[in-house]
């Protein structure tokens, strides 16, 4: 029994730690943007009284306003085309399968051991081919198809009931009327999982909106937070203000689908 | 209500065949149940009636119309599944008047209908309730609502009552026998319940290996089987095989004995020609068919008993190691290792030759 509650003990011991070093990036960047640069550079841990101040500078240098719509106009386009494109995909792949389907599909997975940087210069010449540089286009294109996404809806269709397709097609349903009218609701918990993989990941998106997006109006918060930090003399309190802003899309979204993504995680139907 | 006509139908997945080459006439309000063994071929059978599989060779006709080709919302069928098939995300309401939506038929008219299938079905109080919300009989009785607001020509039943608890299927049971008259609906139903299927059917068709092994009555498949498989496959407890030989064939019969109880011997009517002395032939022995009076005495020991209440199992043999199963309504006295007379009338044996088939 006492070797039991030591046991136990020593789990909730690693947990707390794994907690504490996963949540500290947070706690640190919600402090900083309370102090001022000297502060934070003095490795202070209370909360300061340089919001205000901190804020007001960032709005002096950055147009927040069109920064927020050019990451939010990018992340919720590229969000509603992958999901519609990849998860049509990954529908597609499971349900109809053929061998050469199951081909195409297998050189999919190989190709994502590819690295971005592999692709980069020649998807830099096909958007520039196709006029594209400095739209957000450029940036949306190229993941709307995302190889990760198609897996994850393939792999979730498997727990889609084949008797739900069956019933469908008796009830008169065309193809595209079961997978909008049936599979989109059915998996919704799904989707909404995917959503938040694929907003974050867009909303975040450092790379290849640096390369592609050139001038400051078609620039996102990313981009320009991450320019923050190349001034001669940062100031780490302007930043981490920025910082939190940035990132507070993002919670809200994962906390109004947090239940879906479990679920999503966890499989659809039961 | 319309019958529906098979016609040499044939099912290929690449080479391996699957159904081959089955022919069936079902008359209209019939209720006939498609009964075998996992992988005999049943419910793919019945799905390729519905349309959700191909139809590799031969032709299936419903309403006198050649049906291999159409779509399956327009071959007059409707399908209660084995798991039921609701939509999760409708409620029940919703889930019945789903097929007439997209149909185009006007919503007043989807609300009549749905709220008729309702009332059949006592599912009032359920109408606005999600499935997940629902018990497995509810559910199921909401699968049949489906199916019967779309007022189809026929209707297919895939192992309906298998998700549901002893109980349940029973009460069920009764249920779809109650609406199969209520409706005078063609009714084709599968199962590998013996049980459902004596009970439900107008005709039983057993299946075995992709093609049909005997079509007929439940009774008439039960006291007269085709084959071995199929009196192996209908009547529970199974019925006893036993190994005989042929003794004498006269112009009136063939007498057997089996040489493992004590050359007991057996005499049949039969004209049949095929048979000649010395053969290897099997007997087949109902362990309903055992009684106090019987002629054909089996002298056994008693290896174990199943008291079911009203009536017991006895498992019995003579040391060969077969042993043999008797209903017995007077079993309770009896004790495991006891000696045991077995009697039957031998006019209830049925013989088979040396390749299963009845002969008569």
């Amino acid at each position: 029994m006492k070797l039991q509650i030591l046991k136990r003990g020593w789990v909730y011991v690693v947990l707390s730690v794994a907690a504490f070093i996963s949540v500290f990036p947070f706690i640190w960047m919600l402090i900083g943007s309370t102090n001022t640069s000297a502060e934070i550079l003095k490795g202070k841990t209370s909360l300061g009284e340089a919001l205000t101040n901190n804020f007001t500078h960032l709005v002096e240098q950055v147009d927040l306003a069109m920064l927020f719509y050019n990451s939010a106009k990018i992340a919720v386009i590229a969000t509603a085309l992958t999901l519609v494109i990849s998860s049509l995909a990954g529908y597609g792949f499971e349900i109809f399968k053929t061998k050469m389907s199951e081909r195409v599909f297998a050189l999919l997975l190989a190709m994502l051991s590819i690295p971005f940087a592999a692709i980069m210069i020649p998807l830099f010449i096909s958007m520039a081919q196709l006029h594209l540089i400095n739209t957000h286009a450029a940036v949306i294109i190229p993941t709307v198809a995302s190889i990760f996404i198609i897996f994850y809806f393939r792999q979730a269709t498997k727990s889609f009931p084949s008797e739900l397709r069956d019933a469908a097609r008796v009830d008169g349903l065309k193809e595209w009327q079961i997978f909008w009218h049936i599979y989109v609701p059915v998996m919704r918990s799904t989707y909404a999982a995917a959503t938040i993989i694929i907003f974050m990941a867009n909303w975040n998106n450092y790379l290849w909106p640096l390369i592609v997006l050139q001038t400051n109006e078609t620039k996102t918060l990313t981009l320009q937070v991450a320019s923050l930090l190349t001034a001669y003399t940062p100031d780490f309190g302007v930043v981490m203000v920025a910082t939190t802003l940035a990132t507070l899309p993002t919670l809200i979204i994962f906390f109004t689908l947090q239940k879906q993504f479990v679920q999503g995680l966890l499989g659809s139907v039961k | 209500m319309s019958g529906l006509k098979l016609r040499n139908v044939r099912k290929n997945y690449g080479s391996l065949e699957v159904i081959k080459g089955v022919s069936l006439d079902v008359e209209p309000k019939e209720f006939v149940v498609f009964v075998g063994p996992s992988g005999c071929g049943k419910s793919t059978l019945l799905r390729m009636i519905a349309g959700l599989e191909e139809i590799t060779a031969g032709d299936l006709e419903i309403g006198g119309a050649r049906m291999n080709d159409v779509d399956p919302s327009k071959r007059g069928i409707a399908m209660v599944f084995q798991s039921y098939a609701l939509y999760p995300h409708l409620t029940v309401r919703e889930n019945m008047g789903f097929a007439l939506r997209f149909a185009g038929v006007s919503k007043d008219q989807i609300t009549k209908q749905v709220d008729d299938a309702a009332r059949t079905l006592a599912l009032g109080e359920l109408m606005d309730r999600l499935p997940k919300q629902l018990s497995g009989g509810q559910r199921q009785r909401v699968a049949i609502g489906r199916a019967i607001v779309r007022k189809p020509e026929v209707f297919l039943f895939d192992e309906p009552l298998s998700n549901l608890d002893a109980e349940l299927r029973v009460h069920m049971r009764i249920e779809l026998a109650r609406l199969h008259k209520a409706l005078a609906a063609t009714v084709i139903y599968v199962t590998h319940d013996q049980v459902e299927a004596m009970t439900l059917a107008d005709k039983i068709v057993v299946m075995n290996q992709g093609v049909i092994s005997q079509v007929g009555s439940p009774l008439d498949v039960y006291d007269n089987p085709d084959n071995v498989f199929v009196a192996g496959f209908i009547g529970s407890p199974k019925i006893n095989f036993l190994k005989g030989v042929v003794e004498g064939v006269s112009k009136t019969g063939v007498t057997v004995t089996l040489p493992g109880y004590s050359d007991a011997k057996i005499s049949f009517a039969t004209k049949s020609a095929l048979l000649v002395a010395g053969d290897s032939v099997t007997i087949g022995l109902r362990p309903q068919h055992f009684n106090t009076s019987g002629t054909l005495k089996f002298k056994l020991n008693v290896e174990l008993i199943e008291h079911l209440g009203g009536e017991s199992f006895v498992y019995a043999g003579n040391g060969g190691g077969e042993l043999i199963t008797v209903a017995t309504q007077s079993g309770r006295g009896l004790k495991t290792g006891e000696k045991f007379e077995a009697r039957i009338d031998p006019a209830k044996a049925l013989l088979f030759d040396q390749a299963g088939q009845r002969v008569r």
